[in-house]
């Protein structure tokens, strides 16, 4: 069965992509920071969209004024939070796998499906990503698009740049997983049978 | 080549079984089966509408803006923010203070605050996570017998699919709002009606709630034909200061709840709107309590970042999933398979249902919600069938999928903190009358489904 998020269940999940190694290369430490970096910058994001929906909710109901501006911009926050957290919660192992197998696969099988994975299914898709909303964004930068409500916000190009960042994101804390993944397959296998005892009691 | 669409389906799903994260396998997969075909395409062999691929921005953009949506973080928070200002778990404590003198007491404030709870975040791992963290070791020393503590907390958690406002009731509402004008427009009607989220939590409400009395029902049963399997608990000493407490633990936070349900039923705000109000009202209750910390703070933002994340990612995959079985000719072939099931409308209905509760054994509900429902409802809708009553008939099958052994994932959560002593196989027996009772529930849906229909009806006169 498809385990959700550890954070969901409230239990105590190593603080890694499903991997217990040591980061192996000068690299994924930095990598890593990046995503830590984004996701507590979005996070602050999630008290905004709270608080501003409130406002917008009160200025309707008591005031009735219409706050186009303010429900736009909880949306904007909204889709910074999901897209600008993605890598973050990627770092964290908190995107759901189907671990029917994968739940008892040792650290060295988990290792070779987070390098497959990511240069097979992840990097194409982030690239595809980038390369399509590369010109999604171009266009909408050129026609100086805006809000299509009057009141709205403006710049919506800018909100439609966070989809290539994103992507590029996620891209490079796909690196970082890799590079974590190559460390541990090169070491020898007594190492990594003490660290798949390691992983397997963080995902029991 | 419409055959090929179904081949991506069996390649996604083995694919899946992989274990890598579900959002970008889904992407990932269907991208390289694309391309694939592309080129086969170019061969001559077969064909393949590259053109459904651009739309993959504009897709992903409509998920950016789409407002409906913004209630999900939104409840996330609210339920971060009451699990973590310990707010659930003063509610269960004092519940089972009160009742706990009562024969199986302990049990029925279990199935109590799991409505509650639920209903408050949605959350079906967090919910048996943290009741069964709590409850399980309590009920165990005071004698229960396993099975009947284990089948209560799992028939607890699940209730957070199916009592509003639930995570999965906002999600399927959307998807379900979407299928239902697409299939108005191909019957030719294009003033379409339409169905909300606030109409699935209407809907919902009736059913949830008779299937918590079922359960309280049962276990009552269970209590009166074999007490010695849920004896009372000696009486409690302080039992003075039970009411101020009492008043504290679970006054605030039910008011809390019947606030934002009530305000979503009454019309008076829109889900996502309601939303902010839980959890402006659930960071009240911690202030007030004297538990919110700035680090407090930050759990519960980061814990909101990562599961709003996970939830719009799948999403994400799910829609480039989507458009490539679309460009396959796949829906065409899905439309097309189940308007000639033998039975017809019942038979399709049964069909989508069966696959579904099959699905729930090895994926999760977002991408189920996302994945099956969009293929599938607009099909049952161009037969006739109501969104609503679809939607929570869904939503009862799914958590019954994941109440069901050996597969369903409550039972792995609840696994997953239960102490050694407890069998599997205790937890396997235990969720059975439960189980039975979800059954009950569908038949007793389908045959009458007014239970679902009839008060959205009555609120805003579909």
């Amino acid at each position: 069965m498809a385990v959700t998020s550890p954070e969901a269940a409230g239990t105590a999940a190593p603080s890694d992509s499903g991997l217990v190694t040591p980061p192996g290369h000068p690299w994924v430490t930095k990598l890593e920071s990046v995503a830590d970096a984004a996701g507590a910058l979005v996070a602050w994001l999630t008290v905004g969209m709270v608080l501003g929906t409130f406002a917008v909710a009160v200025l309707r109901y008591f005031l009735d004024i219409g706050a186009t501006w303010l429900q736009e911009a909880v949306t904007w926050m909204h889709a910074m939070v999901f897209l600008g957290g993605a890598s973050y919660a990627l770092r964290h192992d908190e995107h759901v796998r189907v671990d029917v197998f994968y739940r008892h696969f040792s650290a060295r099988s988990r290792a070779w499906v987070t390098m497959v994975g990511v240069v097979v299914l992840l990097w194409p898709f982030c690239g595809y990503l980038l390369a399509e909303s590369w010109h999604y964004v171009a266009q909408s930068l050129r026609m100086g698009e805006g809000s299509r409500e009057a009141n709205g916000l403006p710049a919506v190009y800018v909100l439609k740049a966070v989809i290539p960042l994103s992507a590029l994101l996620l891209s490079l804390q796909g690196l970082a997983m890799v590079l974590r993944a190559v460390a541990l397959l090169r070491q020898p296998a007594s190492a990594s049978s003490a660290a798949a005892a390691g992983a397997s009691r963080g995902t029991g | 080549m419409q055959w090929a669409s179904l081949l991506l389906f069996a390649v996604v799903v083995a694919a899946l079984m992989a274990g890598f994260p579900v959002a970008f396998t889904l992407a990932g997969v269907s991208l390289a089966f694309a391309t694939v075909m592309s080129m086969l395409a170019l061969v001559g062999i077969g064909t393949f509408d590259a053109s459904y691929l651009e739309a993959i921005p504009s897709r992903v953009f409509g998920t950016m803006t789409n407002e409906t949506l913004v209630a999900v973080p939104l409840f996330v928070f609210m339920g971060f923010m009451l699990e973590r200002a310990h707010i659930a778990e003063a509610l269960l404590e004092t519940m089972g203070q009160l009742f706990g003198r009562v024969r199986g007491g302990l049990a029925l404030s279990v199935m109590v605050v799991g409505g509650l709870l639920a209903a408050s975040t949605g959350i079906v791992g967090a919910t048996v996570v943290t009741m069964g963290l709590l409850s399980l070791p309590t009920m165990l020393r005071r004698g229960y017998d396993p099975k009947v503590a284990t089948g209560t907390l799992c028939a607890a958690g699940t209730l957070g699919q199916i009592i509003p406002p639930s995570i999965i009731l906002v999600l399927l509402g959307d998807v379900l709002s979407s299928a239902y004008s697409q299939a108005q427009l191909r019957l030719g009607n294009y003033a379409p009606d339409t169905v909300s989220v606030g109409d699935l939590f209407a809907g919902a409400l009736i059913p949830g709630l008779v299937l918590v009395a079922l359960y309280m029902a049962y276990l009552v049963l269970k209590g009166v034909l074999e007490p010695e399997s849920m004896p009372p608990m000696p009486p409690d000493t302080s039992g003075s200061a039970l009411l101020p407490r009492l008043l504290k633990a679970l006054v605030a936070p039910l008011a809390l709840i019947l606030a934002v349900l009530g305000s979503i039923i009454a019309g008076v705000a829109t889900p996502t709107e309601a939303a902010s109000f839980g959890a402006l009202g659930a960071m009240v209750l911690a202030v007030l309590r004297g538990a919110l910390s700035l680090q407090r703070l930050r759990e519960v933002m980061h814990g909101t970042v990562k599961m709003s994340s996970m939830v719009f990612m799948i999403l994400i995959g799910a829609s480039v999933f989507s458009l490539v079985f679309r460009g396959l000719g796949g829906d065409d072939l899905v439309h097309e398979l189940l308007t000639n099931v033998p039975g017809g409308l019942i038979g399709a209905l049964i069909a989508v249902n069966l696959a579904m509760f099959l699905l729930g054994f090895i994926i999760d509900f977002i991408e189920i919600i996302y994945v099956v429902v969009p293929l599938t409802a607009p099909t049952l809708f161009t037969m006739g069938v109501d969104p609503v009553w679809l939607g929570v008939l869904l939503a009862m099958n799914l958590q019954t999928s994941f109440l069901t052994p050996p597969f369903g994932f409550a039972l792995f959560y609840l696994r997953g903190v239960a102490p050694p002593e407890v069998k599997t196989s205790d937890i396997y027996r235990g969720v059975v009358p439960f189980v039975a009772i979800q059954l009950l529930m569908l038949v007793v849906l389908v045959v009458f489904p007014s239970l679902a229909t009839w008060l959205p009806g009555r609120l805003y006169g579909h």
